[in-house]
């Protein structure tokens, strides 16, 4: 069903291995009109693995994991989630089943800002999944003390900072009990003093196994948390490696120069 | 609906100019000049009073603001009655009833355009003012070479919005016999008594054309502002299908 | 100048009693015309937000439709016009019941909807597109988005645009004038020609307007306030 790995001398990833696949891309091309916004894409992502997606600008990396909760759609191929077809046709109602069990935090949080903290992670708990109020306010506050922000329940998104609107953001998605969790470039809009919060609560759910796929700059990161890193560039993943390879030997030339830009800063 | 286009072919010319020349200039020639006659007087008053609701001085402050908001909260036909009173009381004798409306109009656009100016003034970034106030220049000074000719283009749009508003507010000369297009129809209609809905339907219509090719005109301004303001990645301020409206709008 | 005496007309059993009749007739237009038109932007608001494009193109039509014809001429077509060309059964029930106040609501009605239908677009249209895409992306159906994350806050974001229109329609009640209602300014004009005090007899109906107008303000602020954001700048 895989193509072969287009990167020469990595073999075919073993039949088995596609039932552990969290996230499988197979064969994915999207197109803005004219761009060829991502290409014949072919990945997965395994149960409890953690994927970083990194390039320059422009690579089709947003674009990559917005496909994946149908945030975006594809012109072609087929997009799995735990074993379901994403871009099949179906109801909205199924659809929307499908979301809620697909983790997404937001680069600029997007967190609802007429409600508090508490019911930002309450709402959806309740409306979607049907949890009762009692035990959607017992697990908002359990997340939000994992995330460390117990104190902020009462507090209304604005009055927060962009770090801690962040962790309720994750929290928010964490409230839903995902399968997987998907960033999109999550520290990107924070201030440099406040990437370090986020950053550690993202590491301390991949240390519990929570399956992850981010696009993110942050190198160190990538390299201390991540399984694979996907290496994009103009709609095409070119390189995939564990991180300590391909951040000290990447193969393909344009991997090379993304790093090296990245180091001459 | 048949008898439109004879009521049509038989009355244009009272549309168009009213009585004239037997009689005063009426129809919708009344109506534009008086609209923009309105529009222009009022202007000069509107910055004055935009000014002065932003100076620092209490004195100018305070009637200022007190004048605006009370022609926003009095219908415009309380206007018209209060200087239909005034007027001849203060210059000692009669005066038509295109003058009154005139006055009127100058004195109730005027506050309204002076909110969209002073919103324009407001919404010019701050750093112009401290720049130009860090050259040295006077506060008004600053308020005639820098913030004015900024925010009165920006609010060209905003402005010309008001300017259709006039228009329509020129309909309530009919209330005390000013010869503009309304009342015309209305001649019309009690020669003709028997079809009153083409007659209002014309009117309209009319209306309609003409203030609606002046809203586009607005909108074309207004992208064209935006982007000459924003460079090549200017988004419109609304959604391309009704300029800002005023924002003390005043339908009329 | 007479002497300002303002109780001649105030103390005046029928002037008093034409001042009050005014106010009431004023209140009933105002109030009628308010619902109705609520009623209709929030139906028209609906129609607009279904994918049809015919939809969405019969309300833009509707809406540059009163905004660009005068209200006072809207306001003669529905009352010289639409009216004759009702059946004559239901010329005749109007005729018996006021038409001029129920022609006045309608028209007015009609009018500001399309006005407060605008407002409550725009304050749907400036919520930042992320919010539906979050509400989307844990699973909101279309509805449920809308319910608990849009609307609020587009309600929110409009109510001052709201307020303003509101204390528009208020003061359109006035041209109920022009086809024979007798409303607040039908009534002070009257007393004008009676008494020949215009000072006083406009000033009462100027103090009332504003004590209007700055009540439906003040509602609004206090509305506006109620429901803020917290700590949104």
């Amino acid at each position: 069903m895989l193509s072969p790995n287009p990167i020469a001398g990595r073999p075919s990833p073993d039949p088995s291995g596609q039932e552990d696949a969290m996230i499988l891309f197979n064969q994915v091309d999207k197109w803005y009109g004219d761009y060829h916004a991502l290409t014949n894409v072919c990945a997965e992502v395994k149960k409890g693995e953690v994927v970083v997606v990194c390039g320059p600008s422009g690579s089709g990396k947003s674009t990559l994991i917005r496909t994946v909760n149908r945030l975006e759609e594809i012109k072609s191929g087929q997009l799995l989630f735990d074993g379901h077809d994403i871009h099949a046709p179906m109801s909205s109602m199924a659809l929307n089943k499908l979301r809620s069990r697909i983790g997404f935090v937001f680069q600029s949080f997007n967190l609802f800002p007429h409600l508090s903290v508490l019911e930002n992670i309450m709402l959806s708990p309740m409306r979607v999944l049907g949890v009762r109020r009692t035990d959607a306010k017992a697990k908002a506050q359990q997340l939000l003390e994992r995330v460390g922000l117990s104190s902020k329940a009462g507090a209304y998104p604005a009055q927060l900072s962009g770090g801690q609107q962040q962790r309720v953001a994750i929290a928010r998605a964490l409230a839903m009990e995902p399968p997987a969790m998907l960033f999109d470039e999550p520290t990107s809009a924070l201030d440099p003093e406040m990437v370090g919060e986020v950053l550690s609560v993202m590491r301390s759910l991949a240390d519990e196994g929570m399956t992850m796929m981010c696009v993110t700059h942050e190198m160190n990161f990538a390299r201390e948390v991540a399984d694979r890193v996907w290496f994009m560039d103009a709609g095409q993943i070119l390189e995939e490696a564990e991180p300590e390879t391909f951040f000290t030997s990447p193969q393909h030339p344009r991997a090379q120069r993304f790093l090296s830009d990245l180091r001459a800063h | 609906m048949f008898g439109v286009f004879d009521i049509l072919r038989d009355n244009w010319l009272l549309l168009l100019v009213g009585q004239y020349p037997s009689g005063p200039l009426g129809g919708i020639s009344a109506t534009l000049i008086l609209s923009v006659l309105g529009i222009v007087l009022a202007f000069p008053l509107s910055v004055l009073l935009a000014l002065a609701r932003l100076s620092p001085w209490r004195a100018l402050r305070w009637p200022a603001t007190v004048l605006v908001y009370v022609v926003r909260g009095v219908p415009l036909l309380m206007v018209i009655l209060w200087v239909y009173f005034l007027v001849p009381m203060l210059i000692g004798r009669e005066v038509s009833g295109f003058t009154t409306m005139l006055c009127t109009l100058v004195i109730y656009e005027g506050a309204y355009l002076s909110e969209v100016v002073r919103a324009g003034i407001q919404a010019l970034p701050k750093g112009q003012i401290e720049a130009a106030r860090a050259l040295g220049h006077s506060h008004l000074g600053t308020m005639w070479f820098v913030v004015l000719p900024q925010a009165l283009y920006n609010m060209l749009p905003s402005m010309l919005s008001q300017f259709i508003s006039t228009i329509k507010e020129t309909t309530l000369g009919y209330v005390i016999n000013v010869q503009e297009l309304t009342f015309a129809a209305n001649q019309i209609n009690n020669q003709l008594l028997t079809k009153p809905f083409q007659v209002f339907f014309i009117l309209a219509m009319t209306y309609y054309v003409v203030c609606f090719s002046l809203t586009q005109l607005a909108l074309w301004l207004e992208r064209r502002i935006a982007h000459k303001r924003l460079g090549a990645k200017a988004i419109p301020l609304t959604d391309g299908e009704a300029p800002p409206a005023p924002t003390v709008a005043a339908p009329l | 100048m007479k002497d300002f005496d303002l109780l001649a007309i105030l103390l005046k059993p029928e002037f008093g009693a034409m001042l009050l009749h005014g106010v009431w007739k004023t209140l009933q237009i105002a109030i009628g015309s308010w619902l109705l038109a609520m009623t209709i932007a929030i139906v028209l608001l609906v129609v607009r937000l279904t994918p049809s494009r015919i939809a969405g193109r019969i309300v833009a039509g509707y809406v540059s439709y009163h905004r660009n014809v005068p209200t006072l001429v809207q306001l003669m077509l529905w009352y010289f016009g639409i009216f004759s060309l009702l059946p004559d059964a239901l010329q005749g029930w109007l005729s018996e019941h006021n038409a001029e106040t129920i022609l006045s609501i309608v028209a007015l009605g009609l009018c500001q909807a399309a006005y407060f239908s605008e407002d409550m677009r725009s304050g749907l249209r400036s919520i930042p597109a992320g919010q539906a895409e979050a509400s989307r992306a844990l699973g909101h159906s279309y509805i449920g988005s809308m319910r608990h994350v849009m609307l609020p806050q587009a309600i929110r974001n409009a109510v001052p645009a709201l307020v303003n229109h509101s204390v528009s329609l208020f003061k359109n009640s006035s041209l109920a004038m022009a086809i024979g209602v007798a409303e607040l300014t039908h009534a002070v004009k009257e007393i004008e020609s009676q008494s020949f005090r215009a000072f006083e007899a406009y000033s009462v109906a100027t103090v009332m307007y504003l004590i209007f107008s700055l009540v439906i303000m003040a509602v609004g602020a206090a509305l506006s306030k109620r429901y803020s954001i917290v700590g949104a700048r």
